[in-house]
């Protein structure tokens, strides 16, 4: 079979996985992040600062192991670029953290974090400006507030930041081509997506500062989370995979039970969220639940999304519990623990992946993966285990070979799906950061193709709005 | 002077009325009341059953945060009285999350959870090198240390600081407690460790049983 043979075979299992049938076999889908690194013979610092060499990692696992699918790099967050905006909250290998780990995010102290409490009002009043005037000069070292003066470093900061993620970016292009046409490997997941109460946590308040904000003005946290939804949800579909086939990717963090009690969840990270993936999918994009941690006590609720509009991955969840509540509605991933996997035996790891694969893959709609991504802890040996059992182990009878290849969103009727389209429009539409509309106001009477200066004053203005939302989410 | 009531700090504990509970401790330590007193007979009993609830999913991480802040507001006022007076911990805990691991959101509920059930505790932070853990564990002459980690990559750091304690000749003089998600009873085990909590309020029984 040639490479690209192998490649839509592979595409067709994943897809069939991802429509929450069954293929021809267990599709094996991996999350290796610093793993890569340690199999392909580079160092943890290599990898996180030159993300040529992660590309490569990614590339050598691929080629040499029987996956599925993969991230083309899971070591996600290249230093050279937070390095060179000058965020404080990471930890650059060999820098401000040993040499022999990867890139590593950085709380802030609850009294530095990045928004204050008092700042409700202005984040909700225009996200984006907010993000650029006083989130960005908290987290950088270099670049100075509006109405401080302004410094060369600050200028060359922003430049060098910008540049570099348009050509971090642009390479995935190339970097998903070679997964396909040297491994016949399929780019895991496409676009990226978080939920507004976990970015308020994450990159705002911090999570305690939003614990204490939960109890003091939950009505306030609960409007900055609607009035992140619109942005946040453009980010996500504009990332998404324009032939909808894989997921857009979902990291879920503290949003669940117990970082926050039931009513919260009910109150703001729920009914934040949701409307959110149901936009997605009236677009035909799956989520991918990446739900760290354990999400046990949220399964009831994620049911109530349109059948196929997820996959839930399981990290220190039951999975066993997620395939009773879920397996009628969505496919599962993950549930393999990560200790096991860096400190068990491969007879271990055969063992488990046996019984997960009996209880959870039988009809189908099952992803082989680790609960977490897996860094260099990870035994090469106890991986090889993993895949050499699911293809062994993992084999369906019957499955068509052939035929239409359809996506998750074929065939699903969404026509009665709302999303975010009965909320009103923010002040700002979101992918904008200076509308056209403000901007003529400044200009002499146009003439000649009106249409053609407004079309490309709003495109280059959305790569503004790319730069301040992808750092954000991320970076 | 009429004794004044105290069961709304209890409550306040409870609550998590930082507020009140402070408020409550100055009027209680302003009409005499034994600073020993209101540790034992109030405060830990209020993060007793706070750690109850924790437990049978009552309370989770926001109930306990909001919880340990209100303790610690009338800690504050507490603390230099009981120092000066000479009154003796339940025991000496030293706490941290170990070397390369920077979570400490459990870390820090473990230690309010100590502090809680009438341990003093000196929390070394993120990051802690073992011998920090043992240097620090002899210089205080505490009997208890606890480490969490939330990595599988820093697990290993549990295991070399229990050596170090042993190439220091010190392993005997402390207990050695350990928790965390990736961790597990085997884990603790294998890498010699007295003991493993599973939850924050798991650990202070743990403590009472090892250093009874
Ligand atoms: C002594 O006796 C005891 C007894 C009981 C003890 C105990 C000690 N210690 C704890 N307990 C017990 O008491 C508590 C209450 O009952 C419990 O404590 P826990 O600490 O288990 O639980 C807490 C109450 C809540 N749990 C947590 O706070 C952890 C939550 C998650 C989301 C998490 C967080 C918050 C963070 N992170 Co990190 N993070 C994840 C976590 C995923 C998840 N949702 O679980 C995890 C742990 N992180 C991970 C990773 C990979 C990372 N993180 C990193 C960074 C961070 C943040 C800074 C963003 C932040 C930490 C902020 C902070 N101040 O702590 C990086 C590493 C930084 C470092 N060197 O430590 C980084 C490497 C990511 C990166 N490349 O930057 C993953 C580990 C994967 C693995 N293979 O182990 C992870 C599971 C997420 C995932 N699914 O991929 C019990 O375990």
């Amino acid at each position: 079979m040639n490479t690209e043979e192998l490649y839509q075979q592979r595409l067709r299992r994943y897809l069939t996985a991802l429509r929450n049938e069954r293929p021809d076999k267990i599709p094996i889908r991996p999350f290796v992040a610093e793993f890569t690194a340690k199999y392909a013979g580079f160092t943890c610092q290599q990898v996180a600062h030159d993300f040529n060499l992660a590309f490569e990692a990614a590339v050598r696992c691929a080629r040499d192991f029987d996956w599925d699918a993969v991230v083309p790099n899971m070591v996600y967050v290249w230093t050279g670029l937070t390095q060179a905006a000058g965020l404080r909250y990471y930890g650059i290998p060999g820098i401000h953290v040993p040499h022999t780990t990867g890139f590593n995010y950085i709380e802030p102290p609850e009294e530095e974090a990045f928004m204050r409490e008092d700042e409700y009002d202005a984040l909700i009043a225009d996200p984006t400006a907010f993000l650029y005037e006083v989130w960005l000069p908290r987290v950088s070292t270099e670049i100075v507030k509006p109405g401080q003066p302004a410094t060369y470093r600050s200028h060359l900061a922003l430049v060098k930041s910008a540049m570099a993620m348009m050509v971090y970016f642009n390479a995935f292009g190339p970097q998903i081509q070679r997964l396909r046409t040297e491994c016949g490997t399929v780019s895991a997941i496409a676009g990226i997506f978080k939920a507004p109460f976990d970015i308020l946590a994450d990159k705002l308040r911090g999570y305690v500062g939003l614990t204490l904000d939960m109890a003091r003005q939950p009505d306030t946290v609960l409007r900055a989370c609607e009035a992140l939804m619109p942005h946040l949800a453009h980010v996500g579909l504009t990332t998404a995979d324009p032939a909808k086939q894989v997921p857009i990717g979902l990291w879920m963090h503290r949003g669940c039970v117990p970082f926050v009690n039931p009513a919260q969840f009910r109150s703001h990270y729920w009914p934040t969220l949701k409307p959110c993936i149901e936009e997605f999918w009236r677009h035909g994009h799956q989520t991918m639940f990446y739900a760290e941690g354990k999400w046990d006590a949220h399964l009831d609720d994620f049911a109530t999304l349109p059948e196929r509009s997820i996959i839930f991955h399981v990290d220190q969840g039951d999975i066993f519990l997620a395939h009773r509540k879920l397996h009628h509605k969505f496919a599962l991933s993950g549930g393999i623990p990560n200790v096991l996997l860096s400190y068990g035996q491969p007879e271990e790891v055969r063992a488990y992946c046996k019984k997960v694969i009996d209880e959870v893959a039988r009809e189908g709609g099952y992803i082989l993966d680790a609960g977490a991504i897996m860094q260099d802890d990870t035994s090469i040996e106890n991986l090889r285990a993993l895949t050499d059992f699911a293809r062994e182990y993992g084999v369906y009878s019957g499955a068509p070979t052939d035929g239409p290849l359809l996506r998750p969103c074929d065939g699903a009727d969404v026509s009665e799906l709302v999303g975010l389209s009965d909320r009103p429009a923010p002040r700002v539409r979101p992918g904008v950061c200076l509308p056209w509309e403000a901007k003529l106001k400044e200009l002499p009477p146009l003439s000649g193709d009106v249409d053609l200066l407004r079309r490309v004053w709003e495109n280059v203005d959305a790569l503004g709005n790319t730069y301040i939302w992808q750092l954000l989410l991320s970076f | 002077m009429s004794t004044p009531d105290l069961q709304p700090l209890y409550d306040a504990v409870l609550s998590g009325d930082a507020k009140t509970a402070r408020a409550v401790t100055e009027q209680a330590l302003s009409a005499g009341v034994e600073p020993l007193k209101l540790v034992q007979e109030y405060m830990v009993p209020a993060m007793g059953e706070v750690g109850r609830r924790f437990e049978c999913n009552e309370y989770f991480v926001p109930e306990l945060l909001l919880s340990a802040r209100a303790m610690k507001a009338a800690l504050e006022l507490i603390r230099p009285l009981l120092a000066a007076s000479g009154a003796q911990p339940a025991g000496r805990v030293v706490i941290g999350t170990v070397k390369g691991d920077l979570h400490d959101i459990g870390k820090n509920l473990v230690a309010a959870m100590l502090e809680g059930g009438g341990y003093e505790v000196i929390d070394l932070g993120v990051n802690v090198p073992p011998e920090k853990f043992v240097e620090v564990a002899q210089e205080k002459n505490a009997n208890l240390v606890a480490m969490s980690a939330l990595l599988t990559t820093t697990m290993p750091s549990m295991r070399t600081t229990i050596e170090a304690f042993k190439a220091a000749g010190v392993r005997n003089r402390v207990k050695i407690m350990i928790g965390g998600a990736p961790i597990t009873q085997r884990y603790a085990d294998e890498i010699g460790a007295d003991g493993y909590a599973e939850t924050a309020a798991g650990a202070v029984p743990l403590a009472r049983k090892l250093a009874a």
